[in-house]
């Protein structure tokens, strides 16, 4: 399979590689790892005549801690995040989403921010994004802004970001004491899958009286994108932690906030009672972490 | 028990250090000078009449050399198997499938070919398309082939004994259906040909190929050229697994494009026209009923099946046989019926693919097996040894047990599994199943009807005598014939293992049909083995001669020649050979006359000692039709066990181990024979878990690629414990016979069986999806629930 | 627009033209003659590609030749010396984790990384450090005992 002729552009700034976006407008695509971009590519999925590589500006394949936050550069490696100790140690679960995106090979080049560009509504790494209440953080010729992943996605393959937008990377906070989080995948085999349904979630609880502090719940590829459990998150917020409450969360998660479709890798109604079964285990999981 | 010096052992193979490092070339890594590179148009509809092909403005493009449509390519019908030529090599009057080949382009670069392919203007006149069997079979439906109404392309009816006797004084009768989907053979190799055509007129081929030989006769007779100005040599070959087991349409097109041209011609299958162009495993829906007696004695077996053909025949004719032949076996069976039917419609064909026409079947009964146990309160296993087949049986469609371990097989796999602890033990979501299956160890008659010798091969050494040179036509894919034939040529010589150097693979060298059957070892093993002793015996002629010794009191082992009683005095034999070695420093000292000594002195005397070897089988089966399909030489049989753990509220399954052990007569290569159990196992095990080819409703097929077409990955296979039973096969080489695709037949029911031992539930459709095991779990709850 | 790279591929420096839609792995076997880095998908999903790119195992399918300006790059030529064969060469020999062997230049870079990684990997992290080749004929089992016999 040969790629489409295409120009190279290889900017050492933001700045540059903002200048070069403006100039080329839609006829340019950004490349990061390019696991998906240049498949597409050679499948004729997309076409483009400038490619703009990020992969040699400073700072962008960076993480960075400081006392509240992590900061994920866009470019990071699935590798990259998954060798990092805070991430190791503070958010188990984005370390568990890019642990099981494609497989050694592709770890090692697919990027946070091409998966997240990627909107892929079964994205890997988007569910534990979401419950960790990841900022993405923007850069444009007219400066720099920052929006909440939940409010980043638009659809399938469709984000919040104009034409002239670089995502620059993820500021995460670092989660407070007596909570978890956990992730799950479930597709039919157990390495370079494509996910059926996806999910993670996030609680704080009394470490006393086990009442729910805080909770989010991510689902993927039971939407559009990937999307919140709103309904299911406010059932939880105050009950007492345990499996009562996440199984009646489950319930509430899988007819209330999802709506799954039919494709060639599941049915509407697998996924919708995974979304219950994923729900009920994550939450179960966090809890555990939030009381170790 | 005869003693072998190399055969039996796990010597390394021969062909794997070049591999390993990278030095082993493989179709694509060949550059010629002057190369073109070529390229197809495919139908990008499912069924249409072609109106007209414009290819004016393809030819225009500077670097393109070679523009060809069926007008050049001539209308001559080609196949698998003669009775059913039903493919030209481009589309004459209308396309039937997604991918069916209309014309093709050489040009300097692979991107101006694609680029002349995309500038060629076909009209078409679309037709309306049918994508499964019961559309295609109904009144009215759109029509594939003229010759061949109702778009039915075989049918078969065969029975044997008296089924509805059988089924009447049985006590137990279970009927069962079984779906399976289309597979993809998924080597990780796409198929891949350079074509050549030479100043004195004469066309090679070097493709990616199981079957050189067959390969020769298509491209000679669609070309119309004699066979002798045809030849076809394989590379290595990044496997094959039965699906380049037949001249395909890229090969034929890149021959006439070279012929055109003058110039060596590349061409390549992406991966998505390897999905393209199928021609795997067929898509099989059975409906079987089986009849027991209360003590577990089976009684009769009536079979139906209906096979998704696609748009070509391909093997299906083989496959529709196969697959009502090699069912009733390995148990006794008297009475057995089958009613088969292949059926053509808008998609890719299907064809062979490990375990040919068998394995769904196999699924279906052994299932049945474990159902009648159930019912009448009988451990598996006992039913299956109950009904065990044994050595010098034959099965209701004559196909006879020479050798039969399957009995040691089955005890083997209770062993090694712990079978008898575990089986009613297991806690709850865990489950243990066992499954049977036996196969071919190479087809009883070629694809066409012919008297031809299956195998050639030549054996020579060279003057120096210190190598013998093995010339066969085979065709190592992978699969460890290459090693195997020269462990055989060393045995049958005398030889160390490392004096033997073999070319195959290239049809210069002599027929041989190729590797599918699971048909090498045993025949090429045979033509191999003849050939060295052939060889072995005019080196003990020539000494006879010179030192005046019967033949028969004089054998050679190890690269040394054997006297029965005194070592007669060979010291003159010695001299001259040392006089003609004048310069080498490694003249022979030892006590006993050596083999390179000995043959030095044959080649003195009679120039080069070449033997030569040939084997064919014995005529084989029955006279009833299609007896032919099914028959082998001898059969390879096997037993497996599988542990499992279902996942209750997913339905995700997770294989714990899998214990495996096959008779294969005697091994020649253990290490060989243990790694085509484990990859039949994972095969097995990628085709009951989540292989599927999966179309839209346009014909297309939407996982075209390896990540969406789901084979097994390093995480999913458990570990295997393989156990090798050695039996002795009289119609054998050195008694071994088959292990490629028999260890594949009782994986996927092994795999079943221990689901329905975890979970409760019996699943009739592959592949066992998280969600197709979690609806079945859903179901069994809800008839639980109605049923309390 | 060709770019003028410069790579140091098996310690050998190497400086090529390459058009920026070139693959890393078409610029290694067509251009530089190492063949012995195979592609069976050339859409980053079989790992028959693989080659060390500064360090880590990738899928050179989905690298741009460009991209790897500068690059350090091991491909299976790199492996054995003159002494002969890699001891991760020798194990696949030795116990028969090699059939067709398509998969297997990449199979022993990610093996070889692995290793170079984690001197003794358990059987988890060893089925981990290889899921991203595939291999159609082995099933895997003597690719396992291969490397787990070369661990540490």
């Amino acid at each position: 399979m040969l790629l489409p002729t295409f120009e190279f552009h290889e900017p050492e700034s933001i700045e540059k590689a903002l200048v070069l976006k403006k100039q080329f407008n839609s006829g340019a695509r950004f490349l990061a790892g390019g696991t998906d971009l240049l498949v597409y590519l050679k499948k004729k999925i997309v076409s483009t005549d400038h490619v703009i590589s990020l992969q040699r500006i400073d700072g962008l394949s960076e993480i960075r801690e400081n006392e509240t936050d992590l900061t994920i550069g866009a470019c990071t490696t699935m590798a990259a995040i998954s060798r990092h100790p805070a991430v190791q140690k503070k958010f188990c679960a984005l370390k568990s989403g890019a642990d099981n995106m494609g497989t050694h090979l592709i770890r090692n080049r697919a990027t946070i921010g091409g998966n997240v560009c990627n909107a892929s509504p079964a994205g890997d790494t988007l569910p534990a994004l979401l419950v960790y209440d990841a900022v993405a953080l923007i850069e444009n010729p007219d400066g720099k802004r920052e929006i909440p992943l939940k409010d980043f996605f638009k659809g399938p393959g469709r984000t919040d970001l104009k034409n002239d937008d670089i995502l620059t990377g993820f500021r995460l906070s670092f989660p407070p004491d007596h909570s978890g989080a956990h992730y799950i995948q479930l597709g039919k085999r157990k390495s370079a899958e494509i996910n059926v349904v996806n999910a993670a979630s996030f609680l704080t609880c009394d470490p006393g009286t086990r009442k729910i502090r805080s909770v989010r719940i991510a689902l993927g590829s039971v939407a559009p994108t990937p999307v919140r459990a709103p309904k299911a998150e406010a059932a939880l917020m105050g009950n007492t932690a345990g499996d009562e409450a996440f199984n009646a969360a489950a319930e509430i998660a899988r007819f209330e906030d999802c709506s799954p479709i039919d494709d060639f890798r599941g049915s509407a109604a697998y996924r919708r009672a995974m979304v219950g079964v994923l729900t009920k285990r994550t939450l179960a999981a966090a809890f555990d972490q939030a009381r170790a | 028990m005869k003693s072998y010096d190399v055969i039996s052992t796990r010597a390394n193979r021969i062909d794997t250090p070049d591999k390993a490092t990278g030095k082993a070339v493989f179709v694509d890594d060949i550059t010629l000078p002057g190369m073109l590179y070529g390229a197809l148009l495919q139908s990008p509809h499912t069924h249409a009449k072609i109106l007209s092909i414009d290819t004016s403005e393809a030819e225009k493009l500077p670097g393109v050399k070679a523009v060809i449509t069926a007008k050049e390519a001539g209308q001559v019908k080609y196949g698998v198997s003669p009775a059913r030529y039903d493919e030209t090599v481009f589309a004459v009057d209308k396309v039937r499938y997604v991918g069916d080949e209309i014309a093709a382009v050489a040009a300097t670069r692979l991107d101006i070919a694609l680029e002349a392919v995309s500038r060629i203007k076909v009209e078409y006149d679309l037709l309306p398309a049918v994508f499964t069997v019961e559309d295609a079979v109904k009144d009215g439906a759109p029509q594939l082939h003229d010759e061949f109404k109702g778009n039915l392309c075989a049918e078969v009816h065969q029975e044997f004994g008296n089924v509805a006797e059988g089924l009447e004084n049985s006590d137990i009768v279970i009927t069962t259906e079984m779906k399976s989907k289309r597979q993809d053979g998924a080597f990780i190799e796409m198929q891949g040909c350079i074509a050549e055509y030479d100043n004195r007129g004469v066309l090679t081929l070097t493709s990616s190929t199981q079957v050189p030989h067959y390969v020769q006769r298509t491209v000679a007779m669609v070309l119309g050229m004699d066979v002798g100005k045809v030849r076809v040599k394989k590379p290595y070959v990044g496997a094959g697994f039965g699906i380049k087991a037949a001249a395909n349409p890229m090969e034929l097109a890149c021959c006439i494009l070279a012929k055109k041209t003058r110039k060596p011609v590349k061409m390549n299958f992406t991966r998505e026209q390897v999905f393209m162009y199928g021609r795997a495993r067929h898509k099989f829906h059975h409906t079987i009923t089986t009849g027991a007696k209360k003590d577990g004695t089976l009684m009769a077996l009536k079979h139906e099946c209906w096979l998704d053909g696609g748009a070509y025949t391909s093997f299906g004719i083989a496959t529709v046989y196969y697959t009502g032949s090699l069912l009733g076996g390995p148990y006794k069976l008297a009475n057995m019926s089958y009613d088969g039917y292949r059926v053509y419609n808008n998609k890719p064909a299907c064809g062979a693919q490990r375990g040919h026409g068998a394995v769904i079947a196999r699924a279906c009964f052994e299932q049945q097996l474990d159902m009648i146990a159930e019912k009448i309160g009988m451990d598996p296993l006992e039913l299956r040894i109950k009904n065990m087949m044994e050595t010098g049986d034959t099965t209701c469609n004559d196909l006879n047990m020479s050798s039969f371990g399957m009995a040691e097989c089955i005890e083997a796999v209770r062993n090694g599994s712990g079978w008898d602890k575990k089986k009613g033990h297991m806690p709850p979501g865990k489950g243990i199943g066992v499954a049977c299956g036996f196969f071919v160890s190479g087809a009883g008659y070629p694809i066409y009807r012919s008297d031809t010798y299956h195998g050639t091969v030549i054996v020579k050494l060279t003057e120096d005598g210190g190598t013998a040179l093995v010339y066969t036509a085979s065709a190592e894919i992978g699969q460890g014939s290459d090693t195997a034939f020269a462990m055989i040529a060393a045995e049958a010589l005398g030889i160390p293992l490392e004096n033997v150097r073999l070319a195959s693979g290239d049809t210069d060298m002599g027929v041989d049909l190729g590797a599918y059957s699971s048909r090498q070892t045993l025949m090429t093993g045979h033509a191999t083995k003849e050939a060295a002793e052939n060889v072995k015996r005019q080196v003990l002629e020539v000494m006879s001669e010179q030192l005046n010794v019967p033949v028969d009191k004089m054998d050679i082992r190890n690269g040394f020649i054997e006297f029965d009683g005194d070592t007669p005095d060979f010291s003159a034999l010695r001299t001259r050979y040392i006089k003609e070695h004048r310069g080498w420093t490694d003249n022979p000292d030892s006590e006993k006359l050596t083999f390179k000594e000995a043959s030095r002195i044959a080649f003195l005397e009679r120039g080069s000692i070449v033997g030569t070897g040939k084997y064919k089988p014995h005529s084989l089966g029955g006279k009833f039709k299609g007896a032919a399909v099914g028959t082998s030489p001898a059969y390879g049989c096997s037993a497996q066990v599988a542990e499992v753990t279902v996942d209750m509220e997913t339905g995700q399954i997770t294989i714990d181990k899998i214990t495996d052990a096959h008779d294969c007569g005697k091994a020649i290569n253990m290490t060989s024979v243990e790694g085509q159990m484990e990859g039949s196992i994972s095969m097995g095990i990628g085709e009951a878990m989540h292989e599927e080819v999966i179309f839209d409703n346009q014909g297309r097929v939407l996982n075209d690629d390896l990540a969406e077409y789901k084979i097994v990955t390093s995480m999913d296979m458990p570990r295997v414990k393989t156990i090798v039973v050695e039996s002795d096969e009289p119609n054998g080489p050195f008694g071994a016979k088959e292990v490629g695709e028999g260890a594949i037949m009782p994986t996927i029911p092994a795999i079943l069986n221990a689901v329905y031992d975890a979970a409760g539930v019996r699943v009739y459709e592959l592949p066992l999806t998280p969600e197709r095991v979690f609806h079945a779990i859903q179901e069994y709850r809800e008839r639980n629930k109605a049923s309390a | 627009m060709k770019k003028l790279i410069q790579m140091t591929i098996n310690d050998q420096i190497y400086e090529v033209a390459v058009e920026p839609n070139k693959t890393l792995a078409d610029l290694i076997r067509y251009d530089l003659g190492l063949t012995g880095t195979k592609k069976g998908c050339d859409t980053g999903d079989c790992g028959a590609c693989t080659v060390i790119l500064n360090g880590d195992p990738v899928n050179s399918c989905l690298v741009l030749a460009v991209q790897a300006d500068n690059a350090v790059i091991e491909t299976i030529e790199g492996l054995s010396t003159d002494d002969g064969l890699h001891p991760l060469q020798q194990a696949f020999v030795e116990k028969g984790a090699i059939q067709c062997g398509f998969c297997t230049p990449g199979m022993i870079l990610s093996a070889k990384n692995l290793l170079d990684k984690n001197p003794a990997p358990t059987e988890e992290e060893i089925r981990e450090g290889i899921s991203g080749n595939l291999c159609r004929c082995t099933g895997y089992q003597k690719i396992f005992e291969a490397i787990e016999s070369t661990r540490s």
